[in-house]
């Protein structure tokens, strides 16, 4: 297949992690404003923020798979 | 950067040590398999040197054993609930042994044969296996193998405290329409839990091993603590709250 082709695939593999970054950082924001409102519930929101974090990053870990499948995969 | 291609695909690729032939089965020991042996001969070693001469008032090493597991009890109580008992065996083996195995390859400092044949011009050390202390999460079959012990023990846990009727009926809640899906979460969660592991390792490791090839000296070291020790770490915790959150929801 085309070399460059698949180079531009890749890029647009790596795209995703646009959308992965903001939620990372959205997930974060809202976290840290809960907890600073009810820091008695920290360590439950932190939880919660840890399990959505892993959530949301499998998205980027996704794309980071796909780039190396499209790399190294002929 | 075609050297740097096939270094990468090297790293990738699983390389057999030596092979046992059992009953006409042929078992390849590659070198995933003998760093998970590294990794449990560590555990292994620790635990014996720690669990030796216990006694009812605690004391020295006894302290950090009953530290850590009353760690691994809270944290299967916090989140599974009163059915925490059966849980805290597997969630705590699963914590310590990923911990470990994402960690190990901070202890390659074991020199391979072609190292050794370049310091010393011995001719026999170049025929040595080519081996280095990796990760073993990087090869996807170890991470793909944890999930699906953890899938196991999800459909272990919902029909012992939901008999098997009641894990049959968790298949149609909350509309029977969702059956399909249900059924399709199981294997989702195999892929997810597996791959979420395996690209973080390898993710990791792929840097840091970027970068020993571009600056071999001082900034690998102040970087390897934040690759391998803290993702590790991190990678470890998240697979077993994923697990324990999993086994959680078919429990309840």
């Amino acid at each position: 297949m085309n070399e460059g082709l698949i180079a531009l695939a890749t890029a647009i593999c790596g795209l995703t992690g646009i959308g992965a970054a903001f939620s990372i950082g959205m997930a974060t924001q809202k976290s840290v404003e809960s907890a600073a409102r009810q820091p008695e519930a920290a360590d439950k929101i932190q939880r919660i923020l840890i399990l959505g974090a892993s959530l949301i990053e499998a998205t980027a870990i996704y794309a980071f798979i796909l780039g190396l499948l499209l790399i190294f995969v002929r | 950067m075609e050297r740097l291609g096939e270094e990468i695909v090297s790293a990738l690729t699983p390389t057999e040590i030596f092979n046992i032939n059992l009953f006409g089965i042929r078992i390849s020991i590659t070198d995933t398999v003998i760093s998970m042996w590294i990794a449990m001969a560590l555990i292994i070693g620790v635990v014996i040197f720690l669990t030796r001469s216990f006694k009812t008032i605690p004391e020295g090493r006894q302290n950090v054993v009953e530290i850590a597991v009353e760690f691994i009890n809270n944290f299967t109580q916090d989140t599974i609930g009163h059915h925490w008992k059966t849980f805290a065996p597997f969630i705590g083996t699963l914590l310590f042994f990923l911990v470990t195995a994402n960690i190990i390859s901070i202890f390659n400092f074991i020199p391979t044969g072609e190292t050794l044949y370049r310091i010393t011009g011995n001719e026999s050390f170049a025929n040595w296996p080519k081996y280095s202390i990796r990760p073993p999460a990087k090869d996807v079959n170890v991470p793909f193998a944890l999930a699906t012990v953890t899938t196991f023990f999800i459909i272990y846990g919902a029909i012992k405290f939901k008999k098997v009727s009641g894990w049959l009926k968790s298949f149609v809640q909350p509309i029977p329409i969702l059956l399909p899906l249900n059924i399709m979460e199981y294997f989702i969660r195999i892929l997810s839990l597996s791959f979420r592991l395996f690209g973080n390792i390898l993710g990791a490791f792929i840097i840091m091993e970027l970068i020993y090839m571009v600056v071999p000296l001082a900034l690998p070291a102040a970087l390897s603590i934040y690759f391998d020790l803290f993702d590790g770490a991190l990678q470890a915790y998240i697979f077993v709250y994923l697990s324990t959150f999993y086994i959680a929801e078919a429990v309840e």
